[in-house]
């Protein structure tokens, strides 16, 4: 699949501002069982504002993928079956409500409608997460990305932002929180990398169609695509195979996995162990983690295969399995 | 109820792209035009064509099938397509199955086309929304046509007659009777899609060889002997 920018930037903003939110907020919900987590007044309001803005910019930039952009507001009216419709309605709704949390924490209204808000705000937030995840997770045409691994390595990565961010403002608010979300990174990391090797791994297992189930065609017959009845690409051949990106994916990769999981719990991992709270590791843990998150977006992008590329001749064939009972499949053979 | 739908014979289909041609002529001055062309006379040519026309080959040499495969949007009776697109503008007609899209809702998502496993719908980079087949629905109910000439475009111009367009519900219909008669399939019938178009299998050519072509003294015996003794 060829990898939108816009949905990557929209994957990084929002999982930023909704990662960012839930520990913010969460330190604030605790405090209402007698603990003392609340993050100073002048944190939290720097962290609602980051997120607001964050939120903003990630709607902004995922329009660019739209075709019209000032119809966007139409995607509401599917909300019933679309998972695109509920992500925008949730995105929507998680912004605004994000908004008044801000006003009321500002105004310092009452406890209990803070924390209605807070709460609201943060269900919201994992909604539109959610809703997101499924775009690609309901999708059974693309099997790389039809698992419920998809959702979960998702949310999880919005928690490593998150958990990541926040870890730079109890840096310099609440230092002896440090540990706790040293911890918490680690954490979620260590988790993303696991759902992100199964993620490779699963690759290789799937079992894929052949060109012989989508022509509905004898199984137990080679064949071959001739032509495509165009001289040059066109949509279907852009759009659902990205060539560069497919040659580029074995050096991007490995990058992302550096990026994304090998330097942020290296990083981690030696200020939890060594006691060492540097600024800088948790600046470089999360410059990373964003860097390598995009990276990663886009193998996730050109990892995935449509299965309307048999038609093509452009689907892999690498860990195809036999199913049972079809005949296996011979080489063809010239003979004279 | 009604589904309108083509039924397209691979055993008569040459692959001429006549049908596509002819779709691509009409469609483009029609209710659902422009399909838009970018450099069409230069060295990379592309745009938007409903219908595409594919050729494979099939079986081992020498005993091999050349088919060609015409694939437009096959107007699913589970379209995937539908649900999926967040504005409704993707949708399918109660009256007679037709799967349309309304480009004045369409934002240009492009999610309908991740939703279809069979690659038919392009989007119109000029015009920003998503283009499909539509059956010629300005042709078929068009009344100031004679009635023979209420089908798609691609039907009425295909010199093989390897197309059939009709309600594939109704068991008085043509394409209801070939495709019952001749075994009708479907494209990938396993994707839960439960399309609408249908095709008559290809018929495996057999080749008979008389006797008198086997004879030594025949200037093509070698040739008759390579191809169908020695390599099958």
């Amino acid at each position: 699949m060829h990898p939108p920018i816009s949905l990557i930037w929209f994957f990084l903003t929002a999982g930023t501002s909704i990662g960012l939110f839930t520990f913010t907020y969460f330190m604030e919900f605790l405090s209402l069982f007698g603990k003392n987590t609340s993050m100073p007044r002048e944190a939290v309001i720097l962290s609602l504002i980051i997120s607001l803005v964050l939120i903003g910019l990630g709607a902004i930039g995922a329009s660019f993928h739209l075709g019209h952009k000032l119809r966007a507001w139409k995607a509401i009216r599917r909300f019933h079956t679309s998972w695109l419709s509920r992500e925008a309605v949730f995105s929507g709704a998680y912004g605004f409500s994000l908004f008044l949390y801000g006003l009321s924490y500002y105004f310092n209204a009452s406890p209990f409608l803070q924390h209605s808000l807070g709460i609201l705000t943060f269900i919201l937030g994992w909604l539109s997460a959610f809703s997101t995840a499924m775009i690609y997770a309901s999708n059974r045409f693309v099997l790389e990305w039809h698992t419920s691994l998809t959702v979960l390595y998702y949310l999880n990565m919005y928690l490593m932002l998150g958990s990541s961010a926040f870890l730079s403002l109890t840096f310099f608010y609440r230092p002896e929180f440090i540990p706790t979300y040293l911890f918490l990174t680690f954490l979620f990391v260590s988790l993303g990398l696991a759902f992100r090797i199964a993620h490779n791994v699963r690759q290789v297992l799937i079992s894929r169609p052949t060109i012989n189930e989508a022509l509905n065609l004898p199984h137990n017959r080679p064949i071959r695509v001739l032509d495509t009845g165009t001289t040059t690409d066109n949509y279907c051949t852009t759009e659902f195979y990205y060539k560069k990106g497919k040659d580029l994916l074995g050096s991007v990769l490995p990058v992302a996995y550096i990026l994304t999981f090998v330097v942020p719990l290296f990083l981690v991992l030696y200020s939890w162990i060594t006691g060492n709270y540097n600024y800088n590791f948790y600046k470089i843990t999360f410059a990373s983690l964003l860097i390598g998150s995009f990276l990663e977006r886009w193998c996730f992008f050109v990892e995935g295969n449509h299965v309307q590329n048999l038609f093509y001749g452009l689907y892999p064939e690498e860990g195809y399995r036999l199913r049972k009972g079809y005949m296996e499949r011979k080489k063809t053979v010239i003979r004279l | 109820m009604a589904q309108f739908a083509l039924v397209i014979d691979l055993n008569t289909c040459v692959g001429c792209h006549a049908c596509a041609t002819n779709c691509k002529e009409w469609n483009t001055q029609a209710a659902f035009g422009p399909l838009s062309d970018f450099d069409p006379y230069g060295k990379e040519p592309h745009g938007v064509w409903y219908n595409r026309i594919m050729t494979y080959e099939m079986g081992e040499f020498p005993n091999t099938q050349v088919f060609h495969l015409p694939k437009s949007c096959l107007h699913c009776q589970d379209a995937p397509c539908v649900p999926v697109c967040p504005t409704g503008a993707s949708y399918k007609r109660e009256q007679d199955g037709i799967v349309l899209v309304n480009y004045d809702d369409c934002i240009g998502c492009k999610l309908c086309s991740w939703s279809c496993p069979y690659g038919c719908r392009e989007f119109d980079e000029a015009d920003k929304v998503m283009k499909k087949c539509t059956l010629c629905i300005d042709r078929i109910y068009d009344e100031s046509l004679p009635p023979e000439h209420r089908k798609p475009a691609c039907v009425l111009t295909c010199p093989a007659k390897a197309r059939f367009f009709g309600d594939i519900e109704d068991p008085n219909s043509e394409v209801y009777r070939v495709i019952k008669e001749r075994n009708g399939f479907v494209l990938f019938p396993d994707m839960g899609t439960n399309p609408a178009n249908h095709y008559l299998p290809r018929t495996e050519t057999k080749v008979h060889i008389d006797e008198h072509i086997l004879k030594h003294d025949n200037p093509l015996f070698l040739e008759v002997l390579r191809r169908h003794h020695v390599g099958g």
